[in-house]
């Protein structure tokens, strides 16, 4: 009887001993994904920030160059389109997208300001009295910080987002991953077209020739 | 088949990125590895930038190489090189690097998070494109390049204060700390060496028989002499790079 006891304590020492140790990791791994899931979701808003402050940018970009003798305004209407839709899709900057369609969209209205922009830098090339102008210069520089941001952000947020998915798939820390619901989260992808170099025409002969339509085609998918 | 796409992606970024060489940490805030500015004005503008470390706390590093190790474009490559170098103190972010590749006609300067308010990308092209570009076109770097320390420093003065002592300055009075570090540089360097023996680089790479090397013996040699006249060895804080700044092509 006595015996018998003693075995059963010892026994129930011993499951306590494992519960303990099991609780402990199974605390430790939780951690662990909560804080790389707080790093990708403060580099998400690292992300919305850079593009944010492109959007900024352009209303003083498109007074500027306004101010050029007859600028070409389908280049400066495509601009300003683009800033509308990119302000249309509206995304938690506090929380990194969990939809890979969600990202993909906001991706997607991004490029098309960002390849507006790249038409207006290639189209200024036309105008010398924009090239002279300081003010125009400055706007120019501080478009392509921020386009170097942007890139580098976004390589810092699929980095983050790199780690914490291998965290979230690799086992054992996927059973905990999937008890808690912590989702794997989508990577910014390469645009679109992004290998291709844009189309140059050089038309020498002809007076200034109109956005050309094949480059403007391209762009849209 | 759009995971396979995703890893296809990764592994391109992989190799284009094993294209490129990223250069060793520096041995002092002015580094000239192309050999354009006489040892005596190198020297001087090693010192004012350590200097501007002790009072300020920020630290700005110019870099000449004699050509671009990369096929990326400059403000990628240079903002890699600025982060994996640790320029500025961690917590303040605080640091700036002039980069200068004599051959490729290009310089950027790498602004780290903390100084982006002191040195926004307007001012960093006002300083490439008009007071350093004139004369850097007429061959003159040292010229340009005081000028261009002295509008960085002039812009970048005010926003934090130093504490009188450089990172290098503090880990030498922790020589606890310290002695085990210059043995890990010194494995770090080595490795280095015997690596870039092993796979020669396209282009240009560093031999030991021009002035490439000197950052080697440099470094060795100096980091353990005090101050006083001497060289200042620099050594980064940790800060990171956000991809501000601006350059220009001469």
């Amino acid at each position: 009887m006595n015996k018998f006891a003693i075995g059963c304590g010892g026994v129930f020492v011993i499951l306590l001993f494992i519960v303990i140790v099991l609780a402990l990791a199974l605390m430790g791994r939780y951690n662990s994904l909560v804080k790389s899931q707080q790093a990708v979701d403060s580099q998400w808003a690292q992300v919305q920030n850079v593009y944010q402050r492109r959007s900024d940018l352009i209303p003083n970009l498109v007074n500027t160059v306004q101010g050029a003798a007859n600028f070409e305004k389908s280049t400066l209407t495509d601009i300003t389109n683009a800033r509308a839709s990119v302000g249309r899709v509206q995304l938690d900057p506090n929380k990194a997208p969990t939809d890979a369609a969600q990202l993909e969209q906001f991706q997607a209205a991004q490029g098309q300001l960002s390849n507006a922009l790249s038409r207006l830098l290639v189209v200024v090339e036309r105008y010398p009295e924009l090239k002279a102008n300081q003010n125009f210069l400055t706007l120019q520089a501080q478009l392509e910080g921020t386009e170097n941001r942007i890139a580098v952000e976004r390589n810092k947020f699929n980095e983050v987002v790199q780690s914490y998915n291998t965290q979230v798939r690799s086992f054992p820390t996927n059973l905990i991953a999937g008890m808690f619901g912590f989702a794997p989260r989508p990577y910014f992808t390469a645009q679109p077209g992004a290998e291709r170099a844009p189309t140059v025409n050089f038309n020498f002969g002809s007076p200034a020739p109109v956005a050309s339509p094949a480059a403007s085609a391209a762009a849209t998918p | 088949m759009k995971q396979f796409a995703l890893w296809a992606a990764i592994l391109v970024a992989v190799h284009s990125y094993a294209a490129e060489v990223i250069p060793p940490k520096p041995a002092g805030y002015f580094n000239d590895y192309a050999g354009v500015v006489s040892k005596s004005a190198a020297l001087r503008f090693n010192e004012e930038l350590a200097q501007f470390e002790r009072e300020t706390s920020n630290q700005v590093v110019v870099a000449v190489f004699p050509k671009m190790q990369s096929d990326d474009d400059v403000a990628a490559y240079t903002q890699r090189v600025a982060q994996a170098w640790g320029v500025g103190q961690k917590d303040k972010r605080n640091g700036a690097v002039l980069f200068v590749f004599i051959q490729d006609r290009k310089m950027f300067i790498q602004v780290g998070y903390g100084l982006e308010g002191a040195l926004p990308d307007a001012t960093c092209f006002d300083i490439t494109e008009r007071r350093i570009k004139p004369h850097f076109r007429s061959g003159d770097y040292e010229g340009g390049l005081a000028e261009g320390i002295d509008s960085i420093l002039k812009a970048a003065r005010g926003e934090y204060k130093g504490t009188g002592q450089t990172v290098r300055d503090r880990q030498r009075d922790n020589g606890r700390m310290f002695a085990p570090n210059l043995l890990l540089f010194f494995f770090f360097f080595m490795l280095l060496f015997f690596l870039s023996r092993l796979k020669p680089r396209r282009g240009y790479h560093y031999s030991s028989g021009g002035g490439g090397w000197s950052w080697y013996l440099g470094g060795g040699g100096n980091s353990g002499s005090s101050g006083g006249g001497g060289f200042s060895g620099f050594s980064g804080g940790g800060g990171s790079f956000g991809g501000g700044g601006a350059g220009s092509s001469w």
